[in-house]
């Protein structure tokens, strides 16, 4: 009889630490990897990072302000971009520079206050890089090796929440690029005017590619612009705007949440496919196929949304990827999309364009899946697997975690959608290194093989800590990093 | 004696439930880097299938991120196939349709390899 007690307490106990488990979400306060005070200094030390048996990692360079991407000439001479902007509202000079022996860094071209340059890459004797757009719009500049920078597209929609991203060379020689959206999930709201965008651009909102018919769903929200009254606001328009059930939206190109592609000449920009978020990395497979990296929605602004994954996307001319009603090929209305506590989210258009596909992998909410590239070496190994650089959560701006997700590089089979660690810190929690206090490290934004594809280039954005009044970045943080074999597996 | 016996069992209940209690909400402790087992074979390499479709994106590798941490928890299986059907707190219940019965005991053997596997990692910069 006393067994069958201590039995029934047993399991008691056990379900009641089940719900508490199931509540720590809401008990716990979020746990951000941006969330701590950064050492005044950053070091490194490769040690801190973990890898598998047989690689091993060293700095290339380090002193880099907002890095985002690594290009390799044709001589194999490695280059970084500076992005020149960072969340949190901070703005330097966009810059392209030369990696040299040493980490010694060489000025190849400069730009505006319109950053942030976002990625780019080395064909037809010239580098074309992304610049983000973030007060004049985006553009692709074609920079040479002298540093002479020509915009050959101009005026993309980057103002907003996201930017101008790429640009990638395909096997057709055109320059395959990615545009972001202005906003979370389509509508523009207090979000947006603490990102900083929706002062200076009050009418700045999402277009989209092709004709969309809205369903009429509007959203309360308080008027930063004029603090004391509320605004109405409905999607693929202005703060302040409602929209009504039936209202057509026109579509045009260039639009938001999309990938384009332009002649390297110049020229207008040809849709390749929409309904993306933020389609920040870009990268074709050994057997051709353009891939992207999506960032997933934000739990924030007027329509919140809560779980969904970043995705890797491999991309089929023609096709609508579901942003904003969908997420991985599912309905926002289902209910583990709600914020907790929140309602069922609505769809903002009537019909779907098309049926969304699915995902080649689903990498972690709020990681901030970035830059990527594929494996094409023996030597290196994993063969064919992408290789994604995880910038990690921005919690709690983005939405609450309850521990660091991201801050490393991952490597996923794009044929089944395993994720694995590839290079991750040391240590008995995950997070950036200045959480951890090592030399690990901080938020990887790019991952790009070398032209040989025997070593794999990090690079590291650097610090950027958070707290409830957003991010604070700091400059001279960033980290170029190589990861190559140490001999035979 | 009998007294003692009684309290010294209601003692170990507590304990236990406490020590359970601290194991579901502790998420901060993870495996060694880096990742899951070499050589997953025959159910748990289906549940990695399934775990990377349905679970992986609030648990990325079974640790903590938007939620706990699953490849440190003392739950049995049937909780846990409890937690999934039912959903508790944040976490959505996953229906038959969404996950099968087979797809749900992968997922737990998979969990089982995360949890029993030794680390692979190398600390680098040799």
């Amino acid at each position: 009889m006393k067994r069958r007690h201590l039995l029934s307490a047993m399991l008691v106990a056990a379900a009641f630490a089940a719900v508490s488990a199931a509540g720590c979400y809401r008990v716990r306060p979020s746990a951000g990897g941006g969330q701590t005070t950064a050492p005044s200094t950053r070091t490194t030390r490769p040690a801190d990072i973990a890898l598998p048996p047989g690689y091993r990692i060293e700095v290339v360079a380090r002193g880099l302000t907002f890095p985002t991407s690594v290009i390799f000439d044709d001589r194999g001479t490695p280059f970084v971009v500076e992005a020149g902007y960072s969340y949190g509202e901070a703005f330097t000079t966009p810059r392209l520079v030369r990696v040299d022996a040493g980490g010694q860094l060489t000025l190849v071209a400069s730009g505006g206050r319109n950053g942030p340059w976002n990625g780019g890459s080395f064909a037809n004797d010239a580098f074309y890089v992304a610049e983000g757009g973030e007060m004049e719009g985006g553009r692709i500049l074609r920079i040479t090796p002298d540093g002479n920078v020509r915009a050959i597209v101009e005026n993309l929609p980057s103002t907003g929440d996201h930017h101008t991203n790429g640009a990638v060379v395909g096997a057709d020689g055109a320059l395959y690029f990615g545009q972001g959206t202005a906003t979370n999930s389509g509508v523009v709201g207090e979000d947006n005017f603490q990102f900083g965008w929706l002062k200076r651009k009050p009418d700045f909102h999402d277009t989209p590619c092709r004709d969309i018919t809205l369903a009429g769903v509007n959203f309360p929200s308080n008027n930063p612009v004029k603090p004391g009254e509320k605004a109405t606001t409905g999607a693929f328009s202005p703060f302040g705007t409602p929209t009504t059930k039936g209202q057509v939206i026109r579509g045009q190109v260039p639009c938001n949440g999309a990938i384009m592609r332009v002649n390297p000449d110049g020229g207008s920009p040809e849709l390749v496919a929409w309904g993306f978020r933020n389609p920040f990395g870009l990268a074709f497979s050994p057997d051709g196929v353009l891939y992207v990296t999506d960032n997933g929605y934000d739990d924030r602004g007027s329509r919140p949304v809560w779980g969904t994954g970043d995705l890797l996307w491999a991309v089929k001319e023609g096709t609508w990827y579901g942003w904003p009603d969908y997420s991985g090929g599912h309905p926002l209305t289902e209910s583990e999309f709600s914020p907790p506590g929140g309602k069922e989210l609505p769809p903002v258009l009537a019909s779907p364009p098309n049926p969304p596909p699915k995902p080649a992998a689903i990498l972690g909410v709020h990681s901030s899946s970035d830059g990527f590239d594929f494996s094409t070496n023996d030597a290196f190994g994993f063969k064919g697997e992408a290789f994604v650089a995880q910038f990690g959560d921005q919690a709690p701006t983005t939405g609450k975690v309850v521990a660091p997700v991201g801050f490393k590089v991952v490597r996923v089979n794009v044929a089944n959608g395993v994720i694995e660690d590839f290079a991750t810190n040391v240590g008995k929690t995950n997070g950036p290194a200045s959480r951890l206090r090592t030399g690990g490290l901080e938020r990887p934004v790019a991952a790009r093989f070398d032209p040989g594809g025997a070593a794999l280039y990090i690079v590291d954005f650097g610090v950027m800590t958070m707290s409830e009044r957003g991010p604070s970045p700091q400059q001279g943080t960033g980290v170029l990093w190589r990861v190559s074999r140490t001999g035979g597996r | 004696m009998a007294h003692q016996l009684h309290l010294s069992r209601r003692l170990a209940t507590l304990l236990v439930a406490i020590g359970i209690m601290c194991g579901g909400c502790a998420t901060a402790r993870r495996r060694p880097p880096l990742g899951p087992a070499p050589a997953l074979t025959g159910q748990a390499a289906a549940g990695q299938l399934a775990f990377m479709d349905k679970c992986n994106r609030c648990h990325p590798g079974g640790e903590a991120g938007l939620g706990p941490a699953l490849n440190d928890k003392p739950f049995p299986d049937f909780l846990k196939r409890f937690q999934v059907r039912h959903g508790l707190g944040v976490m959505p219940h996953f229906s038959k349709d969404e996950l099968t019965d087979p797809q749900l005991d992968a997922i737990l053997d998979y969990l089982k390899a995360l949890h029993e596997n030794p680390s692979r990692a190398s600390k680098s910069g040799a």
